[in-house]
C-alpha cells in the first residue's frame, strides 16, 4: 500500500451512461412517488399554454390577414384620385408581387325602360387578388364564387339595379357612350366597402377596365378613385415594396392595409392582440412561478438524496450531471406532451370558433412549437435549474447533521435567476421594452408593497388571535411562526389572484365595450343630402315599410379660418383622433374632391401623404347643431349648453381642439357657405369614433348657423330582405345619397365575435395556470404542516381542532391575499385600461367583496384539502416519513 | 488501515472558536472492530465524520488505506468514499421515495454494476427481508429499516464500515438483533468496523474501545473478551481491491 498515493491515483469508474441511467431511474422513482408530478405538470402547463396560444394567434393572425385581405381584395392597396404612374405596377411585378387595378366612379346607367345612379367599378383581368366575387344568373340568389371580373363588353350588376332598370341577365345597359351586356348578377364582392362614397352611392355596376375608354365617362376632373392592388404571401416583400414606394415618391404614394382602412377592425384587432399577449404573459409568468415553487420543494426534498449519493461516492460534478439529465428529460417530456396538448387546445379553440371563423385557416408554421419548446427550456433554466444545481453544494456531512444544507448558494439566488428568466420571457414575447419595463416595475413595486402589508397584517392578526379560542390560537400561532413563508405565500397568492382578476375584469370590460360599440340595432344605412321638406316623407316611408329609423341631423360644410383672430397653427402630430374620419367625414372628403380642386382636400395624390393629412384636417368638416349632447359623446372640459342657451357657442372634439391649439373660451371663426361665423368655444368632447354612428368634430349651439341652410343626415337599420326598398327610396327622393354599411358592420361584428371567443378561451387557460400556482404554493409548505400537525395529534389534539385551525389559517392567508390582489388588480387595471386598451376605467365595486372572498374560499379549500390527510393517517406514519 | 495524525476540528461560533477535537491521533488496523465511546458532545460523531471523509479537518490528517484525506478536495474524497467506505446511521438515512430494494440498489447502481438488482435482493435476503423488498421505508419498522441500511452498507463491498449510533433509535431487543447482524456480516465481509456509540453493551462487542472526553482520547483499550476480527478464511483484504 503506497503511503503517498492520494486522489491522483484514485479513478472514478462512473461513466456518463451510468449517471444518465441513474438519473432516469431517479426520475421514474420520483414520478412514482409523486415527487416530480407537480413540477412536470407545471412545465407541461407552461408549454401547453404558450404553444396553444401561439398556434392559435399564429393561425388567427393569418386568418385575419386573409380575411382582411379579402376586405381589400388584396394584401395592400394604393389609393389615389389621379392615375398613379404605371411604373409602380412594373416595379411591383419585378419584385414578384401580383397586381391588379380598379377604378371607381359614379355614373348613370340607362336601359330601354329606366335609369339609375350606379357605383361603377372597372377592374383589370387579374382582379380580385384575394377573396372572391360571388355571381349568379338571377337576382337575389346565393350565387357561386369566381376569381375574376367581367369580360370585355359585359357588365355585372347588383340585384336591385336590375329591378330598378327593369332588365334581366342578357339585356343591354348603357354606361356613358358604351352599350354593354349584363352577363351576371353580383351577389357579393370582396372590397365592396373600400371606396368611400364613390362605392356606396348606389348599386354596383362592374365592368372590364378595357371598356372604360369606350364609355367616355371618365374625364379630367371627374370624381374617381384609382386603386392599385398588390398581393404576396411574404409580408416582408410587401413591406420592402412599400418602403421603395415611399422613398421613390416621397410619401406621395404608400400602401394601406386593412388596419389603415378600417378604424373599427383595427381597434378590435389591436386590443385583442394586446389581450392575447397579456394573457400569454400571465400564463407563462404563473406557470413559471409554479415551476419555481415546485422545483424549490423538489430540491429541498432531495437534500438527503444528494447527501446519501455523496456519501456513496458521487462527486458534485456527477450530482450536477444527474440533475441536469433529469432537467433535460423533464424538458423533453414536457415539450412533447406540451406541444401535443397545445395543438389540442388550439384545435379546441378553433372548434369553438368554427361558427365565427368564416375563412379556412391556413396551417400554422413551426414557430409556435419553437416558442413553446423554448419556454420549457427557459422556464427550467431560470426557475428550476438554480435550486437543482444548488443541490450539488449539499455537504455529505448532512447524513450525520440534518441541519446542514447548501452553503455556497444563498437561499434567494434561485429567485434572482427566476426574476431574470421572467424579465427575459416577457421581453421576448412582447418585443416591447416599454411594456416589459412597466410590467416588471409594477410587479416589483407590488411585491414590495405586498410583503410589507402582508407582514403587518399577519402580525396584527396574530395578536388578535391570541385572545380567541383554542383553534384560533393554534391557527394564529401557526401563521405567526411561519411568518416568513406565509408572507411569501401571500405574495404568490396575491400575484396569482391579481393576474386572474385583471384578466377577468379586462375581458369583461373589453367584451362589454365591443358589444356596446356595435349593438344588434346599429344602423347600417346612412342617408345624406336630405332637404328639410323631404324629412316628413322619408319618415313615413320608413314607418310604412317597418324600417327602424333614427333622428335627422342637420349637416353643413364648414372650415376653421381663425382662432382668436389668428390663422390656425395646427400641430404636425398625426397620431391623434383629429386624424380620424367618421362616415360623414369620409363622405365629405369625397365631396371636397369635386367641390374644391385647389388641393384643399384630404390626402389627395397631388401632395405628400403627411402634408396632405395635416392640411386635410384643416379642410372642410361636416358640422351640425344640437340641443343635446349626442349619446356616445362625453364632455371632457367646459360644459354643455342648457336649454336656454343663446346662439354663438360651439363644442369641439377634444383632440381636434388640442391639435388646433384651441382653448375653452376662445373665439373661433368659421367659413360656412362663403359667410364668416364666429362662435365661442364652450366645451370639448370625446367622441366614440368606432360606433358607426353619425359623429361630429364641431357642434354649434342651436340658432348659431341654422339660417345658413343645411341638408340633413339620418340613419336606418335595414335587414337584407328590405334592401330592395332602397330602389323605391331613391326613386321617391332622387337627391338623397344612401351609404350602405351593412356588409362592413357584419364583417366587423364577425371579427369581434371571433376575438371575443378567443379571449374567453385564453382566460380559461390562464385560470388553469393560476390554479396550478395555488396548488404548488400550498404544497410548498406541506411537509412542515404535516410534521407539526402530526406532533399536535400525538400530543392529543383532536381532528376537529386541527382541521378548524388549518381552515382558519388558510382562510386568513387567502383573505389577506384576496384584499391585496384586489388593490393590485384595480391599480393595474387603471393603468392598462387607460394606457394600453384606451378604455375608460371603471371602479369594480363587486370585486372588493368578491376578491377577498374568492381568495379565502379557494385558498382555504385547496389548503385544507391538501393537508387534511394529516388527520386521516396515523401520526406515527407521518413522523416516520418526514423524520 | 486508518491512521489519524494530530486531528483537530474547530468551528466558529458566536461566542468564539470552539474546538471539538483536540489533536487526536489513532491507528486502526485492517479488520479491526473499534468502538468510539463518549458522552454527548464529546466529539465522537465529528471524529467519525472526519475519518470517513465526510468533513475536512482544521488541522492534522486522516490516512485512509494509504490516502491522505487532507490532500484531497471534496470531489476526491467522494471518489474515495465510493470505493472504500460504507455507512450505517442512527437515523437509517433511507430515501423515503425508494423501496427497500431500490435503497440497497442505489450504491451498486452508482458503480454502474448491471447486476444491481440481483445483488441487492441477495443482501436483503441475507438480512431477512426478502419478502419486504417492495416496501417503502415508512412501511417498515425501525429495526427493519436499519436492516435495509445494513444491507445497503455492505452492498458496496467497502473495506471500511463506519456506523454512527446504529442502535440509537431502536429498543434493546431490536438493537441486539441488529448488532448481531452487523457483526455477522462484518465477519463475513472481513470489513474494518468503526462505530460510534454511547451504548456500553454494543461497545463491548468490539475488539477495541476508544473513549473520548471533550475532544480528547482519554483511553484506548483492547477488549480481550472479543479479540480481533481478523479474517481467518484467507480472503484477500479488501484494500487490495482498490485501485492504488
Amino acid at each position: 500500500m503506497s503511503e503517498s498515493g492520494h486522489s491522483a491515483v484514485l479513478h472514478d469508474n462512473k461513466s456518463l451512461r451510468t449517471l444518465f441511467g441513474l438519473a432516469l431511474r431517479l426520475l421514474w422513482r420520483d414520478w412514482r412517488g409523486g415527487e416530480i408530478r407537480l413540477l412536470l405538470l407545471s412545465l407541461i402547463m407552461a408549454v401547453t399554454s404558450v404553444t396553444g396560444i401561439a398556434l392559435f394567434t399564429d393561425r388567427l393572425e393569418k386568418a385575419l390577414l386573409l380575411e382582411s385581405a379579402n376586405m381589400l381584395a388584396a394584401d395592400r392597396v394604393l389609393r389615389s384620385s389621379q392615375v398613379p404612374p404605371e411604373e409602380i405596377l412594373l416595379e411591383a411585378e419585378s419584385r414578384g408581387l401580383r397586381t391588379a387595378r380598379t377604378l371607381s366612379f359614379t355614373s348613370m346607367a340607362f336601359s330601354d325602360s329606366g335609369n339609375m345612379l350606379v357605383a361603377a367599378k372597372a377592374v383589370s383581368n387579374t382582379y380580385p387578388l384575394r377573396g372572391e366575387v360571388i355571381i349568379a344568373d338571377a337576382a337575389f340568389i346565393r350565387g357561386t364564387p369566381v376569381q375574376n371580373g367581367p369580360s370585355t363588353g359585359e357588365v355585372w350588376l347588383e340585384s336591385r339595379a336590375l329591378s330598378a332598370l327593369s332588365i334581366e341577365v342578357g339585356d343591354s345597359v348603357y354606361v356613358g357612350e358604351a352599350e354593354l351586356t349584363v352577363s351576371k348578377i353580383i351577389i357579393a364582392e370582396p372590397d365592396r366597402q373600400q371606396g368611400g362614397m364613390l362605392d356606396n352611392a348606389g348599386p354596383r355596376l362592374m365592368l372590364s377596365m378595357e371598356d372604360v375608354a369606350l364609355t367616355n365617362v371618365v374625364q379630367v376632373g371627374s370624381r374617381v378613385s384609382y386603386r392599385y392592388l398588390f398581393a404576396n404571401d411574404d409580408i416582408e416583400t410587401l413591406d420592402s415594396f412599400n418602403q421603395w414606394l415611399r422613398d421613390e415618391y416621397e410619401n406621395e404614394y404608400y400602401l394601406r392595409d386593412v388596419r389603415d382602412e378600417s378604424e373599427e377592425v383595427s381597434d378590435a384587432l389591436n386590443k385583442a392582440e394586446s389581450f392575447l399577449l397579456l394573457g400569454s404573459l400571465f400564463a407563462v409568468l404563473l406557470a413559471g412561478v409554479a415551476i419555481a415553487l415546485t422545483a424549490k420543494r423538489y430540491s429541498e426534498r432531495h437534500y438527503d438524496y444528494v447527501a446519501i449519493l455523496k456519501t456513496f461516492g458521487c462527486t458534485s460534478a456527477q450530482i450536477g450531471i444527474i440533475y441536469l439529465s433529469i432537467q433535460v428529460v423533464l424538458a423533453l417530456i414536457s415539450i412533447i406532451i406540451g406541444c401535443v396538448l397545445g395543438w389540442l387546445v388550439h384545435q379546441g379553440i378553433l372548434q369553438l370558433l368554427q361558427t365565427v371563423i368564416l375563412v379556412s385557416l391556413p396551417p400554422a408554421g413551426y414557430q409556435p412549437y419553437v416558442i413553446g419548446s423554448l419556454t420549457a427550456v427557459i422556464c427550467l433554466l431560470s426557475f428550476a435549474l438554480p435550486p437543482l444545481l444548488a443541490l450539488r453544494e449539499t455537504p455529505p456531512l448532512r447524513v450525520l447533521r440534518k441541519d446542514l444544507s447548501q452553503q455556497k448558494f444563498g437561499a434567494n439566488v434561485p429567485y434572482l435567476f427566476g426574476m431574470f428568466g421572467t424579465v427575459f420571457l416577457i421581453l421576448w414575447y412582447s418585443q416591447d421594452l416599454m411594456l416589459t419595463t412597466v410590467l416588471v416595475g409594477s410587479v416589483a413595486a407590488i411585491a414590495l408593497f405586498l410583503s410589507v402589508v402582508s407582514y403587518a397584517l399577519l402580525r396584527s392578526s396574530g395578536s388578535v388571535g391570541m385572545k380567541a379560542g383554542s383553534a384560533w390560537k393554534l391557527a394564529m400561532t401557526a401563521a405567526r411562526r411561519r411568518r416568513k413563508q406565509n408572507v411569501l405565500q401571500v405574495m404568490v397568492f396575491s400575484i396569482t389572484i391579481m393576474s386572474l382578476l385583471i384578466l377577468t375584469l379586462l375581458r369583461t370590460d373589453l367584451i362589454d365595450d365591443w358589444q356596446a360599440q356595435l349593438p344588434e340595432d346599429t344602423p347600417n344605412h346612412f342617408m345624406m343630402n336630405i332637404t328639410q321638406s323631404q324629412i316628413a316623407g322619408i319618415e313615413s316611408f320608413f314607418e310604412e315599410n317597418g324600417i327602424v329609423s333614427n333622428a335627422f341631423y342637420p349637416l353643413i360644410s364648414a372650415r376653421v379660418i381663425a382662432v382668436n383672430g389668428d390663422e390656425p397653427d395646427p400641430q404636425e402630430d398625426l397620431d391623434t383622433d383629429a386624424n380620424r374620419s367618421s362616415i360623414t367625414e369620409g363622405a365629405q372628403a369625397d365631396d371636397d374632391e369635386s367641390e374644391d380642386q385647389s388641393g384643399d382636400q384630404e390626402s389627395s395624390a397631388g401632395e405628400s401623404g403627411e402634408q396632405g393629412q395635416v392640411r386635410g384636417r384643416l379642410s372642410r368638416r361636416q358640422v351640425t347643431w344640437a340641443d343635446e349632447l349626442p349619446a356616445d359623446n362625453r364632455v371632457t372640459e367646459g360644459s354643455w349648453w342648457d336649454e336656454n342657451i343663446e346662439a354663438g357657442y360651439v363644442s369641439i372634439e377634444d383632440e381636434y381642439a388640442s391639435w388646433l391649439g384651441i382653448e375653452i373660451g376662445d373665439s373661433v371663426e368659421f367659413e360656412i357657405n362663403q359667410q364668416t361665423v364666429s362662435a365661442e368655444v364652450s366645451s370639448f368632447r370625446s367622441v366614440r369614433w368606432d360606433n358607426m354612428q353619425p359623429n361630429f368634430f364641431i357642434i354649434f349651439s342651436p340658432g348659431t348657423i341654422d339660417y345658413l341652410g343645411a341638408t340633413f343626415l339620418s340613419t336606418a337599420l335595414m335587414e337584407r330582405e328590405q334592401k330592395i326598398l332602397l330602389n323605391d327610396l331613391v326613386r321617391l327622393f332622387p337627391t338623397m345619397v344612401i351609404i350602405e354599411v351593412d356588409a362592413l358592420i357584419e364583417q366587423i361584428q364577425n371579427i369581434i365575435a371571433q376575438v371575443t371567443s378567443a379571449i374567453e378561451l385564453i382566460s380559461v387557460l390562464v385560470l388553469v395556470c393560476g390554479a396550478l400556482v395555488l396548488l404548488s404554493c400550498v404544497n410548498a409548505t406541506l411537509d412542515e404542516r404535516f410534521h407539526e400537525n402530526a406532533i399536535l395529534r400525538t400530543l392529543g389534539a383532536g381532528k376537529k381542532l386541527i382541521l378548524t385551525s388549518l381552515l382558519i389559517e388558510f382562510s386568513m392567508i387567502g383573505m389577506v391575499a384576496g384584499i391585496i390582489a384586489t388593490i393590485g388588480a384595480e391599480g393595474s387595471l387603471y393603468y392598462l385600461q387607460e394606457q394600453v386598451f384606451e378604455q375608460d376605467f371603471n371602479f369594480h365595486y363587486w370585486v372588493w367583496v368578491a376578491g377577498p372572498l374568492i381568495g379565502m374560499v379557494v385558498i382555504a379549500g385547496l389548503g385544507v384539502n391538501s393537508t387534511r390527510k394529516v388527520v386521516s393517517i396515523s401520526p406515527l406514519n407521518v413522523l416516520r416519513r418526514v423524520v | 488501515m486508518i491512521q489519524i495524525e494530530q486531528l483537530t476540528k474547530s468551528v466558529d461560533t458566536s461566542e468564539g472558536v470552539l474546538t471539538i477535537l483536540k489533536s487526536v491521533s489513532l491507528n486502526i488496523e485492517t479488520a479491526e472492530t473499534v468502538a468510539i465511546v463518549g458522552a454527548s458532545g464529546s466529539g465522537k460523531s465529528t471524529l467519525l465524520g472526519l475519518m470517513a471523509g465526510l468533513d475536512s479537518a482544521s488541522s492534522g490528517d486522516v490516512i485512509l488505506n494509504g490516502h491522505s484525506l487532507a490532500k484531497m478536495d471534496e470531489e476526491q474524497r467522494a471518489i474515495l468514499r465510493g470505493q472504500m467506505v460504507g455507512f450505517v446511521f442512527q437515523s437509517f438515512q433511507l430515501l423515503p421515495s425508494l423501496t427497500a430494494l431500490e435503497n440497497v440498489m442505489l450504491p451498486i447502481e452508482l458503480k454502474g454494476d448491471p447486476e444491481a438488482s440481483t445483488k441487492a435482493r441477495r443482501l436483503l435476503a441475507r438480512v431477512g427481508l426478502e419478502e419486504r423488498w417492495h416496501h417503502y421505508p415508512s412501511q417498515l419498522s425501525g429495526g427493519e429499516q436499519q436492516r435495509v441500511a445494513i444491507a445497503r452498507a455492505f452492498a458496496t463491498e467497502a473495506c471500511i464500515l463506519f456506523a454512527d449510533e446504529p442502535t440509537g433509535n431502536l429498543d434493546t431487543a431490536t438493537g441486539d438483533k441488529i448488532v448481531e447482524l452487523l457483526f455477522e456480516l462484518n465477519r463475513e465481509f472481513s470489513t474494518t468496523l468503526v462505530l460510534v456509540t454511547h451504548d456500553e453493551r454494543l461497545a463491548k462487542k468490539c475488539g477495541r474501545i476508544v473513549k473520548l472526553v471533550a475532544g480528547e482520547i482519554v483511553s484506548d483499550e483492547k477488549n480481550l473478551a472479543v479479540g480481533t476480527t481478523v479474517d481467518t478464511t484467507g480472503t484477500t483484504p479488501k484494500e487490495d481491491a482498490v485501485s492504488v
